[in-house]
């Protein structure tokens, strides 16, 4: 057996005045040609252990460093980060921030170039072949989907021709689509002998991709095991908080002493231990009644357009209709690209259609400052960030109701904050909150504008899944106050706990108006729109179940009911 | 109040990609066919020469010449209408202070021989940086020896700024909506003017930290990318500066303004206007 790629040994590390140390006696071995995932809490030296294989830690964060790490046989004490990223590459979490090139191919071509090797070209061409974009290479970054950014991002660092790649949270920040053709990426090159390592918070891409699993706990690692046992260790999962994969939880449910990786594993295990035609029985879900009696939101014939860098016009929307109800829950769904952004825009006032009317609550869009618009409407972009401009979120909550002189700013802005748990915090700047604390104080400072539609774009993408499932209990608390949410998103999870009703955007028109489990059931439409519904009801789907069900409970009920389970 | 319309023009996304389309000189154009080098020397001619005379007619004929280069660069609409802009301003600022100076005809000349001056100067430099995208001034400058962190700094500029202007417009946007209503606009709108104003001077806080969080990530990524690297080794200079080849077309254009300026040099000296 070769020797191994990366060996940690005895390794602290403490940031410059940081209180502890970030790593704790860190032992690791990874060999060569494996795919690991690092996974662990928030703060658990995830990231931080990452970025000692390429030398940043200690090299760039020089911090109280101690032990050693070895990769490919060198002391990454004695080197230094330049030679240390001809071997490793690493892809950001935020990735659309480590591209710095104008064009895809002055992108890929960038590091090459900087090490003055004389076949950049070559390199740059390879890298792109590898991951297939080359048809973007003369494309302007800016032009590039999220999808897109995070390919050339890896293909920047392939270009270099590395033993090692690192991607931190591919899924945080891509549609479950784009994620997974990442990941099918990562193991083509993985199959070629590249060495993977992900952090990764989401177990089902754990179970599905991974060779092995390290787990983070207060910077040292717990374990380092094959994925096979790691998966089966659930409830230690659980407690560092990585919920175990939906078909895993199912298929204990129904008593599988091993977890089944994938859904087509989980399918076949409830096939062989299951009588054949006991499940083909599903459990109808009642449809719920829509009270469509008050319209609170109308869109008629809306058609949209926006120039592009070439100065063509580029139709979005094109002749929209849809009502949306007093108590609807609406989940805005359809591809990258598909307009979703522009027209949350649209229905908030921000924006005008170049034809058509919106009107909320009777009054037209067009007839009102996209200021007087805000009492009705209020819209909170997908990086909560961008909604801070304050020094403190108590102060962010505050600026809506003080500038309109409301009589009970301070109650209602205590009531807020309440409401999204985060009076604690009051004073803090939004910024240095932790991703879901973000969301909820974005969150906050929509609910301070008391308006009748609450607009939200991607309410729950980069979030670990713990604070997502925070986010979406916080949405149903809501129904409340708000007459009606539409969230626009590409997390099905959300859809499945939180909507009563999807509208699917396409071709600039609503093209599906249904229920989630209609969704759901519809694999020509999921395909059509770069949907992939949950595990779970991909699980029924795969069993046959019509309609699939949307929770754990749902599924177990339904195989149950008339099965016996024998393993 | 009238009914709200979208604008494709002097909107904030509208300013944004006429920057990118003057910064990438996607428009195309005489001079972005050209060697960056070249077109730096041709710059040196054309926004040189107005320095070294006073004579209104030698200025006149090369104002002419920078009209025409602007016109072969396909300077785009925003820049354009900036310069218009400021030259009318010019020449009314021009009228007045020779009015206020109770000057005559000459103190009129030599303020016009100053704005024609800078105009023929801020002509040549239009066209020539509208031609020139950040990625060839940045080969131009390392061809003459600038520094690597100099040369990258000028094209990241340029990358950033999207993003900037992004920011900026959120930020605005998020005060227009959530901040104190505007009131009557008042004479000549001066209370939306001042409202913008101050929150164009708040806008600076946010806009100043979501840049520093996201700059943070592009730091350690230029590290790992062998961006020090290549300031110590050469290797990567040459190879950026392999591509860069002069052509006939190159020669005939610096050539052309070469006569161009000997010409007007010439007729200066045959029909002066004011010395």
């Amino acid at each position: 057996m070769s020797t191994p790629i990366i060996e940690v040994r005895d390794l602290s590390f403490c940031y410059p005045g940081a209180d502890t140390d970030t790593l704790r006696n860190v032992n690791l071995t990874i060999e060569r040609g494996d795919f690991v995932a690092v996974v662990g809490g928030n703060g658990s030296g995830k990231t931080t252990l990452c970025k000692t294989f390429n030398g940043l830690v200690p090299h760039y964060w020089q911090g109280e460093f101690a032990g050693s790490v070895h990769v490919d046989g060198i002391d990454t004490w004695n080197s230094s980060v330049s030679e240390l990223s001809t071997r490793v590459g690493y892809v950001y979490q935020d990735f659309q921030n480590q591209l710095v090139r104008p064009t895809v191919r002055d992108e890929v071509a960038f590091a090459p170039l900087n090490f003055g090797l004389a076949d950049y070209d070559d390199r740059t061409s390879d890298a792109l072949d590898a991951l297939g974009i080359e048809a973007l290479a003369e494309r302007f970054i800016w032009q590039l989907s999220g999808g897109q950014a995070h390919l050339t991002a890896l293909a920047s660092v392939l270009a270099m021709r590395p033993s090692v790649v690192i991607v931190d949270e591919p899924v945080a920040e891509l549609d479950p689509a784009r994620a997974h053709e990442v990941y099918r990426r990562l193991t083509e090159l993985n199959a070629h002998g590249i060495t993977v390592i992900a952090i990764e918070h989401h177990a089902e891409f754990i179970a599905e991709y991974a060779r092995s699993v390290v787990l983070m706990s207060e910077g040292t690692p717990v374990w380092h095991l094959p994925v096979e046992d790691a998966v089966n260790r659930t409830e230690e999962l659980e407690g560092h908080g990585i919920p175990a994969p939906e078909v895993i939880v199912a298929c204990r449910a129904l008593g599988a002493k091993k977890a089944p990786r994938s859904v087509q594993a989980a399918a076949d295990f409830i096939r062989e231990n299951t009588r054949e035609d006991a499940w083909k029985q599903s459990i109808r879900v009642p449809a719920t009644q829509r009270d469509t009696s008050e319209v609170v939101l109308s869109a008629r014939e809306v058609n949209h357009s926006r120039k592009g860098v070439g100065g063509k016009a580029q139709p979005i929307l094109r002749g929209l209709n849809v009502d949306l109800y007093q108590g609807d829950r609406v989940a805005l769904v359809g591809g990258n690209g598909a307009g979703k952004t522009t027209l949350l825009r649209i229905l908030a006032g921000l924006d005008v259609p170049r034809s058509g009317t919106i009107e909320v609550a009777g009054v037209n869009t067009r007839s009102r400052s996209a200021a007087r618009m805000a009492n009705l409407v209020s819209y909170l972009y997908q990086t909560p960030s961008k909604m801070f401009l304050r020094d403190s979120i108590e102060a962010d909550i505050r600026l809506f109701p003080a500038g309109r002189k409301a009589d009970d700013v301070d109650e209602l802005v205590e009531k807020v904050l309440t409401r999204v748990r985060l009076n604690e915090f009051a004073d803090r700047d939004g910024r240095t909150l932790s991703g879901g604390q973000q969301r909820r104080a974005a969150l906050a400072i929509g609910l301070a504008m008391r308006p009748s539609v609450l607009l939200l774009d991607e309410p729950t993408s980069s979030l670990d899944i713990a604070s997502r499932d925070d986010v979406t209990d916080l949405l149903n608390e809501l129904s409340d106050s708000i007459a009606c949410s539409v969230v626009a998103t590409h997390d099905m999870h959300l859809v499945s706990d939180w909507a009563s009703r999807v509208l699917v955007l396409a071709d600039g028109h609503i093209t599906a108006d249904l229920t989630p489990a209609d969704l759901f059931a519809d694999t020509e439409l999921l395909a059509r729109t770069n949907l992939v519904p949950p595990q779970i009801v991909r699980l029924g789907s795969a069993l046959g179940l019509d309609p699939p069900p949307l929770n754990v409970a749902d599924l177990v009920k339904a195989v149950r009911t008339s099965a016996v389970v024998e393993a | 109040m009238s009914e709200r319309k979208t604008h494709d023009v002097l909107s904030m996304e509208w300013i944004k990609l006429e920057l990118i389309r003057t910064a990438y000189a996607t428009r195309g154009g005489l001079f972005a066919k050209m060697d960056p080098r070249v077109v730096l020397l041709w710059y040196l001619l054309l926004g040189g020469a107005p320095w070294f005379t006073h004579n209104i007619t030698v200025l006149a004929i090369l104002f002419g010449l920078g009209v025409i280069s602007v016109i072969a660069a396909r300077v785009g609409p925003l820049v354009l209408g900036l310069f218009v802009l400021s030259l009318v301003v010019e020449v009314i600022n021009v009228f007045v202070v020779a009015w206020f100076v109770g000057g005559d005809v000459g103190t009129l000349l030599a303020l016009s021989e100053l704005s024609l001056k800078l105009g023929a100067v801020s002509l040549a430099s239009m066209a020539a940086f509208v031609s020139l995208d950040p990625e060839k001034l940045s080969s131009a400058l390392l061809a003459l020896k600038a520094p690597v962190m100099l040369a990258f700094s000028v094209s990241y500029g340029f990358r950033i700024l999207p993003i900037l202007i992004d920011e900026f417009s959120i930020v605005m946007e998020g005060y227009q909506l959530r901040g104190a209503p505007a009131k009557a606009p008042g004479f000549l709108g001066w209370r939306s003017v001042s409202r913008w104003g101050k929150h164009a001077v708040l806008a600076f806080y946010p806009i100043f930290l979501n840049v520093a969080t996201s700059v943070r990530t592009t730091v350690e990524a230029l590290e790992t990318r062998g961006l020090n690297h290549s300031v110590t080794h050469p290797e990567g200079r040459r190879l950026r500066l392999s591509h860069l080849q002069t052509g006939t077309l190159d020669w005939i254009v610096v050539a052309v303004t070469f006569v161009g300026i000997v010409f007007a040099f010439w007729v200066g000296a045959v029909a002066p206007i004011h010395r």
